[in-house]
Order: structure tokens, then sequence, then C-alpha cells
């Protein structure tokens, strides 16, 4: 049985992996209930602005420059999906529109593939000047991008659940996504709403991506299938909570984390998203049937 | 005349740095290639100009062609391209420098993303449809365990850079590196010079993990040293908990020595140091892929004598041999395709080439399928001047031609010679598949070039 | 009085069942199939080379898991993104039996089908509680536990113990095949062989009850309960079933490998199989074996080419997209609609009449009426 000196540390390197699934799992939910989308490609899109920045920053751009291009190249991508697929896929099946996005992602991954081949040896990495310096706790040092990871998905869930609810862009967002055609009659105007929404969620998935270049790996199918773990915990949110996806991905983050000294299982502590997701999501549903409507409340 | 006055500075500068012992000569390519052609070519005239790869300098080969042909795996997350291209650079060079007696070398390179299907039709397609009549240059995650029946059965002796168990112990492969069991032992041997108090080994959760660890548990065992062998499934995403649960295993006595491919084992250091935790170890040592300036120079100083890194062929960057110039200069003129530039991966392709040429000049008569690998089977004691030892192929068994090795640290951005201990060190026969192949093949004598 | 075919025929129908057995609806149709089956099995192995037989093999072992996605997706509306995972239990199933029992191919086969199904059916029976979005996605949940827990347990490589894997091994002996089918062309034809049953066993399911119930879910589920159909056992039917066919599609495919390896399934292969089952077309028979060329056999001639693996995942990304948007019936259901329209613009431009009434450029006479077959507008 480790001593708790040596949990502790693994609970401070869960909260930063917990950061890590909070960031894309928040910005999940938020596109949800924004667009009625599950954004599939986050995680491939943040991937890509992430080269994008390191491709920059080999040129010797300054690094500001690069890093304002991820997240703006996030935002573009995402606006030209939603503008060209939003509407075609309007009225379908939740289900369809995420299959969508996976296509989106197939393409992005494949264009990353081509552009930046593997390398022998040379690994292609992004740091951040937030990597130097930090604070100690638990004898480990944290540093300023672990809590901005975390950080950023506070505030996010924050920020977002109350401009959702509270401001007019907000709430009719939240109106599209229930029912385009209705809002559209009541005078909102729907595509510019409807590109709000897109190049909003997108630029959190440029943020996103270059944050998790630097915190795990700049490898294009590690960063684009990191979605899935992110997933798990939107999903344990039943894609409605924020507060609830936040609450999950940190708990995930801790549970891998803390499953690390138990030899038995630290080998398949990497299931952690997928267990806990299945499990809350056969709770939830013991006794009545969960389906997404095309008209989903808020 | 502003370039002739650029090239003649940057000949002198060159000329400088090549001089001092310690040279700090680049190592990535783009360095060497962004300077102008005229001063590149006209510096390695003062060391070595290409052409010495072939025995008709400027000659180019007409002939009929040699086809050979190498299977590498390519895929995301894994490359080992940059071995086959660079021995694809040396026959080119061979091509313009006279050929194999006239003839040119028509090299087949073949990437797989490591599906053992693909990687037969791969074999079966450099057979019966390009005709090869050697192989070299395979370096690939399982080819050796898929295709090593089929080279047998078509009597192919094929020279690799081994990876998988059995491009060590099949008598059809040979390889110029040690492989991760044999690289690790070389780690771990150096890690016990260091005295610690336990051994704690981790590598990535691939095939053959127990094979791999059975060397080093072995070697540790003959020390009275406890060792614990962990593996972590690659790609490794939560490098944090993995460098705390090692540093937390080792204590501050102990070693760690890691196994992995570069991407995975620099974010496993790269954790360790900004968790501020890579100082509660003894020392961290690594099996070969460490081994690029590149990885050094991502961790900075203050791993500086810290980590200690097995090098299974010689350090570029502090040799100043014929051979090794010759290698960059190649590196330089054809290497075009070789993205890691000077490091393992390309020594190991220039060996491998060396070793064909080798062969294949000393084969009278046509070239075919039995003479060549009959010449590579024969070929004995050669100096390559990038290992330890001659190397051997021979009729034995299994093979380990090269099971002696250098071990470097980090030095302030670059991958230098230990300073104690870090010359060629014999890998310790405790591991029972070095012991019977030394039993077989004795032990090779010095490369007169090594260190 | 001999009774004739028909006459049973006629007899069942009133009856209220149809035989399932009868003369086939579209006989041209059908013996173009058989033809075409005749000549992979027979003519095509001679007329590969070794490089294509290999993936030719994968295609058709491919084509039987494309057939059990695209009967959950086209035929119950069941998105599963976890297939790839499926695939691996019927790898590991087979390799196991093959490298720890002398039992013949055929049964292992089989057997690692029934326990593909079982532990299918086991995840089934609580995931089934979900619809649509929720579905797929713990699908793709499950499957990315069961990618983790083979990954660790790594697949078997002729040791001994429940996990078959020797980790010290210095030889790995391959996979055995079955004695008749030693050679590569030889296999090739026994993957043929158990793809032609397993499409014959689905097509077996299409025509009879399930077949129906499930025509009526997919139309609509509360309709179908109305009308007295018990939906969730008929999804769990059809759940069973593809965990079966692809199971055995995975033990086939481990002695195709003949070496497992976890890294041989990436986390994007699911992603890519309801890709290409998409693009394929989920509503025929015919979409399947497109969708498993597709993925199988257009990497092996782009190799060929020398062009990169990674333009495939843009098509494949494209077709996604394509499909969902514009051609919801795939590839299969379009491709004959596109040659139909194609073939009547080209009757158009051979019989219209020319502008300087050049002889012979025309057909028959009264070209002007016969100058619109068809009729319709592309």
């Amino acid at each position: 049985m480790p001593s708790w000196s040596e949990l502790e540390q693994f609970l401070v390197s869960g909260l930063a992996l917990g950061g890590v699934y909070a960031l894309s799992g928040v910005g999940l939910v938020v596109l949800y209930r924004a667009t009625g989308v599950l954004y599939l490609a986050f995680g491939a899109v943040g991937a890509l602005g992430a080269f994008l920045a390191y491709q920059m920053i080999q040129a010797s751009a300054p690094g500001w420059a690069a890093w304002i291009v991820c997240i703006l190249f996030g935002g573009v991508v995402t606006l030209i999906y939603g503008t060209i697929f939003g509407p075609a896929l309007a009225g379908r099946d939740p289900l369809v529109r995420a299959v969508a996005t996976l296509g989106l992602t197939l393409i992005l991954f494949g264009a990353m593939e081509l552009l930046w081949p593997p390398t022998s040896g040379a690994t292609r990495s992004i740091s951040l000047p937030t990597d130097n310096g930090g604070f100690t706790v638990a004898g480990l040092q944290v540093t300023w991008t672990q809590v901005i990871a975390l950080g950023a998905g506070v505030v996010l869930t924050i920020g977002t659940g109350a401009f959702l609810r509270y401001t007019k862009l907000g709430t009719a967002m939240r109106a599209m996504a229930n029912d385009r055609e209705i809002t559209a009659t009541l005078g909102v105007p729907v595509r510019r709403v409807e590109a709000a929404a897109w190049f909003g969620c997108g630029v959190l998935a440029g943020f996103a991506g270059l944050l998790l270049a630097d915190l795990v790996q700049l490898e294009p199918a590690t960063l684009t299938f990191l979605v899935i773990s992110s997933l798990a915990a939107a999903l344990i949110g039943q894609l409605r909570s924020i507060t609830v996806t936040f609450i999950a991905a940190i708990v995930i983050g801790v549970v891998h984390d803390l499953l690390t000294p138990f030899t038995a299982l630290t080998n398949y502590r990497d299931m952690t998203p997928f267990v806990l997701a299945a499990i809350a999501l056969l709770w939830v549903s013991r006794h009545r049937q969960i389906m997404t409507r095309s008209r989903e409340e808020g | 005349m502003l370039l002739a006055t650029l090239a003649a500075l940057s000949l002198g500068v060159l000329a400088a740095c090549s001089s001092s012992s310690s040279s700090s000569s680049s190592s990535s390519p783009s360095a060497s290639s962004s300077s102008s052609a005229s001063a590149s070519s006209s510096s390695s005239a003062t060391t070595t100009s290409t052409s010495a790869c072939g025995t008709k300098p400027g000659v180019a080969a007409t002939g009929t062609p040699i086809p050979l042909g190498g299977i590498v795996t390519d895929q995301t997350g894994t490359s080992f391209a940059d071995i086959a291209n660079m021995a694809g650079a040396y026959f080119a060079c061979v091509n313009a420098n006279g050929g194999i007696n006239g003839h040119p070398i028509k090299y087949y390179i073949q990437k797989e993303q490591t599906n053992p299907s693909q990687i037969a039709s791969l074999a079966s397609q450099l057979v019966q449809t390009d005709h090869v009549v050697g192989i070299i240059g395979n370096t690939s995650i399982i080819e050796c365990s898929v295709d090593h029946s089929y080279w047998e059965k078509q009597g192919f002796s094929i020279i690799d850079s081994g990876i998988a168990p059995e491009c060590y112990s099949t008598s059809n492969s040979a390889a110029v590196n040690m492989g991760p069991r044999y690289s690790s032992d070389g780690a771990v041997q150096y890690a016990l010079t260091q005295h610690p108090s336990k051994i704690i080994f981790d590598q990535a959760n691939v095939p053959g993990t127990s094979y791999i660890a059975a060397g080093p548990n072995a070697i540790a065992a003959a020390a009275h040293v406890p060792i614990t062998d962990y593996a972590e499934t690659p790609p490794v995403s939560d490098a944090n908990s993995v460098a705390i649960k090692l540093v937390d295993a080792a204590g501050k006595d102990g070693a760690v020595v890691l196994n992995f491919t570069p991407p995975d084992a620099l974010s496993i250091l790269l954790a360790a140091q900004k968790l501020n935790i890579e100082g509660n170890v003894k020392l961290w040592a690594c099996s070969t892929p460490c081994n690029t300036d590149f990885l050094a120079k991502q961790l900075g100083s203050k791993w500086n004598n810290k980590i200690f890194v097995n090098a299974e062929l010689t350090p570029p960057d502090q040799t100043n041999t014929p051979t090794m110039n010759l290698y960059k200069a190649i590196l330089t003129q054809y290497g075009s395709a070789v993205t890691g530039g000077i490091g393992s991966f390309s020594q190991m392709g220039f060996t491998e080439a060396e070793l064909m040429v080798k062969a294949l000049e000393s084969v009278q008569g046509d070239y075919t399928v039995a003479s060549v690998n009959a010449a590579i089977k024969a070929l004995k004691d050669v100096n390559t001047g990038m290992l330890c030892q001659q190397w051997t192929y021979g009729s034995y068994s299994s093979h380990l031609p090269n099971n002696m090795d250098y071990t470097t640290t980090a030095n302030n951005g670059q991958m230098t010679l230990a300073p104690s201990g870090g010359g060629c060190t014999l890998i310790s026969a405790n591991d029972p598949q070095v012991a019977a192949y030394r039993a077989q093949a004795g032990t090779a004598p010095l490369d007169p070039t090594s260190t | 009085m001999t009774v004739t075919k028909s006459d049973s025929a006629a007899a069942a129908a009133a009856a209220g069942r149809r035989p399932l057995l009868r003369r086939p609806d579209k006989p041209v149709q059908a013996s173009v199939i058989v033809i075409l089956l005749l000549f992979v099995l027979f003519v095509l192995p001679s007329l590969m080379s070794g490089y294509y037989t290999g993936y030719m093999t994968l295609a058709a072992i491919y084509s039987v898991v494309c057939l059990g996605l695209g009967l959950l997706v086209g035929r119950v509306g069941l998105y599963s993104l976890g297939q790839g995972a499926v695939v691996q239990i019927g790898a590991w199933t087979g390799a196991r039996l093959l490298y720890g029992t002398g039992q013949p191919f055929a049964v292992v086969v089989i057997e690692a089908g029934l326990v593909t199904m079982l532990i299918g059916m086991a995840i089934g029976l609580p995931a089934l509680r979900l619809r649509g979005l929720y579905l797929a996605l713990i699908t793709l949940m499950f499957a990315g536990a069961i990618t983790v827990v083979l990954a660790t347990v790594n697949f078997p490589n002729g040791g001994g113990g429940f996990t078959g894997y020797n980790g010290g091994s210095l030889h790995i002996p391959p996979i055995r095949r079955p004695s008749i089918a030693g050679t590569e062309s030889a296999y090739f034809r026994y993957a043929v062989v158990v793809a032609i049953i397993m499409f014959v066993l689905v097509y077996a399911h299409l025509r009879t009850r399930p077949g129906r119930a499930w025509a009526a879910i997919r139309q609509s589920e509360p309709a179908a309960l109305a009308a007295g159909i018990n939906t969730w056992f008929y999804k769990l039917w059809a759940w069973a079933l593809a965990s079966f066919i692809t199971g055995v599609a995975g033990a086939v495919l481990a002695a195709e490998y003949q070496h497992l390896y976890s890294i041989n399934f990436a986390t994007q292969d699911s992603i890519i199989l309801l890709a290409v089952v998409l693009m394929g077309g989920v509503y025929t028979l015919w979409g399947a074996v497109i969708a498993a060329l597709l993925m199988q056999l257009l990497p092996g001639w782009l190799q060929s080419l020398g062009v990169s693996y990674a333009w495939l995942d843009i098509l494949f990304g494209i077709g996604v997209l394509q499909v969902l948007t514009t051609a919801p019936t795939g590839i299969a259901d379009q491709f004959p609609k596109d040659m139909k329209r194609l073939g009547r613009f080209l009757w158009r431009q051979v019989h219209r009449p020319s502008a300087r009434g050049a002889p012979g450029t025309s057909g028959p006479p009264g070209a002007p009426a016969a100058g619109s077959p068809g009729g319709g507008a592309p």
C-alpha cells in the first residue's frame, strides 16, 4: 500500500491531468449546447493549429504570433465547417451531425500526417514560456502552464454557463440548438449567431490544442484522439451539465494517476475514462431510455 | 564577391570548429546544408571528399543495376526511414563513383505501417517483382518476426538494424546495432558502475518486454543489485505519473533505466524535469534511442552528467576519422531524405551500406541471390569505422556482431562520451544470450578507429 | 399431377410466409453475382501477384466486418464506433485457440465467433438501453477500454496460461492456417469462402422475420413497438449477429497476419470502418464489399504508386461528409444510379439529331422522339 506522501504526489499530478481533460471536455459540452453538434474534431483542430504554431516557431516567428495563429486557425476552420455543414445537416439527428464531424477529423488528421510526417529521432515539441516557473506542492513543481489549463477549465465552466444563460447571444444560441427554424421565425439573426457559436468554439479548440501540445505531446494521433478521453467526461455530464463535466474530468484525471502506484492496476489505468463513462451512462439509464432528441433542451 | 567572402568566412569558421577536440559541429542537417555549397564541399575536401566511397572517383556507373531491397517502419509516431534513406545515400555515392565494378546499385525501399500482412506482401514484392539479390537496411518493429522464415527459405542473409528478438536469434539476420535488449544491458551495466542501491527498469509495452528485460535482470542479479521492471503502453500520454512512479520507486540512491523510443523517452525525462524531481535519484540511464544531440538540447544543462546513454555506435561529434568524415560528407551531399541528420539512425544506415558494398565488391562473376548472400555471410572482422569492434556475419544460429558499446552523457546540449568508463565496453556475458553468441563466435577484435 | 414450384410458392405466400429458397426475384443480378464469385475464387488468385494477394485477403476479411457494421447502421440504425475492438476480440480468441488447441481451423473460427458474440451481447444488454448518439458514444467507450486491456495483456504468441502471451519468446511461432490452405493464394480462397458463408448467413436473416423486424424498427421504432415487435430483442439479435460475424472475421484475420500485435489495431480503425461503410453504402450487401476494398485494397494500390497513406484519411473524411450531406445511400446505391444517368446522357448524345443532318450520326428514324429516353434530367 503506497504511503500518503506518494499518493499526495499522484493527487497533484492527477489534478493537472484532470485540467487537461476538463478543457476539452467542457469545450465539447459548450459546443454541443450552443450548436447542437458534438464536435468530435475538437482535438484534431487544436492539434493542427498547434502544428502550425510549431512550424511558425521553427521559421523563427515570435512565439505570441504563433499562438495567435493557432487559436485563430481553430476558429476559422471551425467557422468554415459550421457555415458549410451546419445548415446542410441542421435537421438531422445529433448522431449524424456528430459522425459528420468525424469526417472533418479524418481530413485534418490526414493533413497532419501528410504535412508533418514522422521524423526519426528529432521529436517535435512546443514549449510555452509558462513552462518555466510555478510553485511547489508535495515536493513537485507545478508549472504555470498546468495552472492555466486547470484555471481555463474553471473559467470556462463558470463563464460559459453564465454566458449561455444570461446573455442575449447565449440565449439565442441555446434556442438555435433547440430548434433552428422556430428561432429564425422569432427574428434571431440565425446565421450570425451560428457563426459566432462556431467561431467561438473553434477558438476554444485552438487554445486547448496549444496547451495540450505543450502538456502532452505534439504528435498527430495522440492529440487528435485525446478527445475520446475528454468525451468520457462530457458523457458523464450527459452532454448537458458543464459543471458535472468539469468535475468528472477532474475525477477521471485524479483516479487515473492515483492508480499508478498500485502494481496490479497500473497498466490498466488508461481505461479510467472509458470505464467511468460507461458506468455513469449505464447507471443513469437504468430505469429509462436515454436518447438525444432533435430538439434538445438547453 | 560577396559570395566569395561568405565562403571564405564560413570556411574559416568551419576550420576553427573542426580543429578543437570536443568539436561543436552542429548536428542538425539544416545548418550544414544551409551553408553555401562551395563552402561545404571545400571544407570536406580538406577532410574527405565523398568520392572515397567508391572505387573509381567521379566515374558514374552505367552497367546493369544490382537490385537491393529494404523494409522499414514508417508510420505516425514511429519512423525508421532515415536508416534506409542513409543507406540509399551511400549507394548513390557509390553509383557516382564507379559503382560495383561499374554496376550501379538500385535500392528499393519499402515502407510499412506495422501491418503483418503488408510486411509479408512487401517481402514477396521485393523478391518476386523487383528481383532483389540482397536485403539491407531493414528496421522494423515486427518485420524480423514476420519475415524471417521467408528470408531463410529464399536464401537471403539480411543486414539490418534489429528490434524484434528474431533479428538476433535467427541464422539469417545480423544487425549493426544491439537492439533494445542488449542496449538496455549496456545502460544497466553503466548504471551499476555508479553503485546504485537498486535499479528501476522501465520500457515501452511492445511485444517482447520479458525478452528485453531478461538481459538487464540477469546482469543486475549477477551484481546482486535488486531490479524492478515496469512497462508503459505507448504512446505515453501521461508522462507525469510515470516520472513520479519511477522516481519514487528508485529513491535517492537508485538508478532509473529507460528503454523507449525518442518521443516517449523525452516526454518522461522532460516531465521529471518540469516536476523538478529529476535530481531525486542517483542517476538516469537510457538505451540507444536517447543518444541524440536533439534530446540533449531539449533537456538542457540540468542533466549534464546525470543521464547516461548507451551508444551502440561511435559518437560522431568527437570523432575525426576518415570514415566518420566520409559519413558526414555523404550525409550532406546525398542525404537530403535523411530528416534526423547526424545521429545513430543515419550512422546505422551508413554502416549497413558500407558492409553491403564490401560484400558486393568481393563477388566474382554474376550478382545473384546465391553469390551475393554467400559474400555477405563471408564478411569477417570488417573495420566499419563506426563500431567498437570489427563486424562479422558468419554462419551462426544467432547473431550479435555488435556487442561492445560506448556510453555518452548529456553535456550542454550535446551527447559526449561519459567522462569515466564511457569508452568501449563489452556487454556483460551475464546475459545468457550474449554468452551463447560468444560461445559460437568468440569476441571480435577492436576496430582500430574506436576509442 | 405434379406440384410445381410456383404452386408451392403460391401456397406458401398464401399462408403468409415466403419460403427462403425460391427463384430469385432478379435472376440476372443473381447470375452476375455467381459468375463474379466464381471468377474471384478460381481465376483471380492466379492473376494476382504475391503483393496483392495479401491485400485482397484482407479485403475479403474486412468485407465481413463491414457487413456487420452495415447491418447495424443500415438495417437497424445502430451506429457502432467500436467494431475495431470487436475484431480484436475475435482475433485474440482465434489466436489463443489456434495456438493452444489442435482443433480444426473451421471449428476454431466458429468458436471465436461465438465467444465474440457472447461478449458482444454482454455489452449490448446494458448498452442497448441507450439510443442514437449516446449508444454510439458508449460503444466508443467500450472499444477504448477493450483496446487498453488487449494492449496491456498482449495478443497470444504461443505462450501458456490464459493469455497465451510469452513476453520472453525468442522465436514467435506463426499462427497456424488450415491444412488445406497453406499457400497465400489458397488462404485467400479460404477467406473468400468464409466471407461468402457469412454473407449468406446475413442474407438469410434479412429475408426472414428478423429482417422484417429490423426494417420496421429502422422505419419507426415506436410504430414497430405498437405493431407488437419486441424491438429490444431484435436489436440485441442484430447486435449478436454482427458480433458473431465480426468475431469470425477476426479469427480469419489472426491466421492471415500470423503474428498479432496490439499496434496493428489503432484507435482510428473503428472510425475509418464507419467512414468506409458509409461511403460504400449501408443499405446493400454490395456496400460492404466496396467498403472493404476502399479500406484494404486502396492502401496497397496507393503504396505501389508511392502515394502516402495519409491521403486515404483525407479521402475517407471527405467521403463521410459527402455521404452524410448529399448521398446518404452511399456508393453502392449511387454508383448504379450514376452509371444509369451516364448511360442516358451518352445515349442522348449518340442519338441526338445532328444540326446539319449529317448521315449516319442519328439513330433510328424518328430519332427526335427517341432522343430523350428515360426522360429524367440529371
